[in-house]
């Protein structure tokens, strides 16, 4: 449908801003009719009240809310949407799966850390740097049941029950949320951010991110990310018992620069497929790598305001972001080419009948 | 198939509706249960488009707009058969496991 001729204003301009939100390819094709029918919702046929209407009212957050999903929907695309937003919709996907995947693996290292200390194993107890700093009081059962359910998350992803996936999500955020607000309140913590500066880019923007799995995306590869799940586990694990087994402990960077080098890490591992023309579909790889590297220089930053008097350590701080820069450009032009990709028409409804 | 795409397509099933239509006709089909916001109905619209089981029927004007119509396609007509056999035949074996069909045939 093309053109309207009706005025009816600002309740139209109101809703016209809110369409605004989604894909420029998707109101071409369906703006007029959705205002069209939002009106409809709306006028009463009363030329007094209408005027009144249309001039006074302004659309519900439910509409408004909708109008919000459709766009997640559609930005992070599934079948059938433009290469461009499919493009993004894979890379947010792949990122979040990678994000829960370290999340998974923390919880797998708490939960083996847990049975090792109960001598489950029949070995001597656990070294010491595998042991996770587990909290006391009540937040000492939430913090296990958290970590467990970072792997039912990931499990949960991975074999697309996406709803329980969601479900779960807020058993993880949630504690997450609490804790720091009273270590906020109550000012246990360290450093006034340290907290945050964890929970907002690793739990709050992958939970919500989870947006992009719906009913439209594309299962994800199931054996390669279950697989993943032990080698992880052992490459974090593994390499912290290494360097201590050799006396090399203090090389151990904290958590945000271990997130840091793990992801330069993989930027190189995938830097050869990115730079060959003949690898397809390397594109949302590379997507997916630059947004980890930016919630992960985000995280590092924030993370930085804990050492306020330590040059030291912000100096290695700045050193992980630089490697992480240096990597992440590498798969930079790839990522960029994927999310410029000229859009490809999306399946259309049958046209008009005579 | 999901609850809105069913009633959806339900509500196309006697003829062609515009996109309020739709809302309205979904609101009495479900007893006030289904209560479709316009970014709904049209994120169920274009996936039922996309598939192939609905597609646009005419325009109307109406006080200076225009109003697209929608119709079932003839898959759409044979999916919806389709589940709405399904979904009978699911409450049919609920109502016997829970005791319902037999004292409905006694009364």
């Amino acid at each position: 449908m093309n053109g309207n001729s009706g005025n009816n204003g600002n309740l139209e301009r109101r809703y016209r801003r809110v369409m605004r939100l989604l894909p420029g390819y998707y109101r071409e094709q369906w703006e007029e009719d959705m205002i069209t029918a939002f009106l409809d919702g709306w006028l009463t046929g009363d030329p007094e009240t209408d005027e009144y209407i249309t001039t006074e009212a302004w659309p519900g957050w439910a509409e408004v809310t909708s109008v919000i999903g459709l766009a997640a929907r559609l930005y992070l695309g599934g079948a059938g949407t433009p290469r461009r937003y499919f493009a993004w919709g894979q890379a947010v996907r792949r990122a979040v799966l990678a994000a829960v995947l370290v999340h998974a693996v923390l919880g797998l290292g708490v939960l083996v850390q847990t049975a090792w200390n109960r001598r489950l194993f029949g070995l001597p107890p656990p070294p010491a740097i595998l042991w996770a700093a587990s909290p006391g009081g009540v937040w000492f059962t939430v913090f296990y049941v958290v970590n467990a359910v970072w792997i039912m998350i990931f499990l949960a992803l991975v074999l697309g029950h996406y709803r329980t996936a969601r479900i779960l999500a807020v058993l993880a955020v949630v504690p997450g949320l609490v804790a720091s607000v009273q270590a906020q309140l109550t000012g246990s913590m360290p450093a006034p951010f340290a907290s945050w500066a964890f929970w907002v880019p690793l739990t709050l923007v992958p939970v919500l991110a989870l947006a992009a799995f719906h009913r439209d995306s594309p299962p994800a590869a199931r054996w390669p990310w279950l697989l993943a799940l032990p080698p992880g586990y052992v490459l974090v694990y593994g390499t912290l018992l290494a360097l201590q087994a050799t006396g090399n402990v203090a090389w151990v960077p904290d958590f945000p620069g271990q997130c840091c080098l793990l992801v330069a890490l993989a930027c190189l591992a995938h830097a050869p497929r990115a730079w060959s023309r003949r690898a397809a579909g390397s594109g949302a790889w590379s997507l997916a790598l630059a947004l980890l590297a930016a919630v992960t220089a985000v995280y590092r930053i924030a993370s930085l305001t804990a050492y306020p008097n330590d040059p030291h350590l912000i100096a290695v701080g700045l050193a992980e972001l630089l490697i992480l820069g240096t990597a992440v450009t590498l798969v930079a032009p790839d990522a960029a080419r994927a999310q410029a990709a000229t859009p490809s028409p999306p399946p259309a409804p049958h046209p008009i009948a005579a | 198939m999901t609850g809105q795409a069913f009633f959806v397509l339900t509500a196309l099933a006697d003829g062609p509706r515009h996109g309020y239509g739709i809302v309205g006709e979904v609101a009495e089909l479900s007893q006030g249960r289904v209560k479709l916001k316009i970014g709904g109905l049209y994120g169920v619209l274009d996936r039922l488009a996309a598939e192939g089981l609905i597609e646009p029927d005419r325009e109307e004007a109406h006080d200076g707009r225009l109003r697209r119509y929608y119709r079932l396609t003839r898959d759409g007509r044979a999916a919806l058969a389709e589940e709405a056999e399904l979904r009978a035949a699911t409450a049919r074996v609920v109502r016997v496991r829970l005791g319902l069909a037999g004292a409905e045939a006694a009364g």
